[in-house]
């Protein structure tokens, strides 16, 4: 088994307030169903659409998330899988994709610090 | 305390392998810092590849976005505010590499 990082992003503005509880009701039932099947390495967290970059040399801190592309990472979670075929498939159902969201798949290195 | 998400890019260890090595010598360094002082709680680098899923029926290859905005790794922090999470992401080797971290602060769910 190998890891892989679930990205989940979207635009901002994507998550509607009126609908979170539902929202977080699938997110739950949807990591239970993978957790069960042992999928689970680390069930991630969700991010506020805030946040800053810091850049380069001169260590320069631009306010807001890293916005080149309108897709905002907006949580993760750590997934145990075969392999990256395996990975993909088991985002099947994941509620990023209601609103309109995607998940980018990536092994993860294994290091030992 | 609160939680933060730092993900790295670009800034990946290039050079003769002995600077490669030093890089990577200076990350084990940083981020064994971050963890003697209680502030890591996880994080990994990341493989180039993988796979980009809006929906079920469209899987594209390979990593989100171009080459430099590539998502090399990410850490998980612990610290007092958003202001000290940025503080404590300053020493980081990537930036010697020009690289950049995109801080983010977990999401506070309030009942």
């Amino acid at each position: 088994m190998s890891e892989f990082l679930y990205v989940y992003r979207s635009e901002e503005g994507a998550r509607i307030p009126e609908q979170r509880d539902q929202a977080m009701q699938k997110w739950v039932a949807w990591m239970r169903a993978l957790g069960e099947k042992g999928h689970i390495k680390d069930p991630g967290q969700p991010l506020e659409y805030t946040g800053s970059v810091v850049n380069g040399r001169q260590n320069a801190v631009t306010d807001g998330p890293y916005a080149e592309a309108k897709d905002l990472v907006c949580g993760f979670t750590v997934v145990e899988a075969r392999d990256l075929a395996q990975a993909v498939e088991l985002t099947a159902g994941c509620p990023i994709f209601d609103i309109g969201g995607l998940i980018e798949v990536r092994p993860v290195i294994k290091m030992s610090l | 305390m609160s939680d933060f998400m730092y993900l790295f890019r670009g800034g990946s260890p290039s050079g003769t392998p002995e600077q490669m090595q030093q890089q990577m010598q200076r990350w084990a360094e940083w981020a064994s810092a971050l963890g003697a002082k209680g502030h890591l709680r996880g994080g990994d680098p990341l493989d180039g590849t993988g796979k980009v899923l809006r929906n079920r029926e469209s899987v594209t290859d390979g990593p989100y976005a171009e080459a430099k905005d590539l998502v090399g790794g990410y850490m998980l922090i612990e610290a007092q505010d958003f202001d000290s999470a940025v503080e404590l992401s300053r020493d980081c080797p990537i930036f010697h590499s020009g690289g950049s971290i995109e801080i983010r602060p977990v999401l506070k769910l309030s009942k």
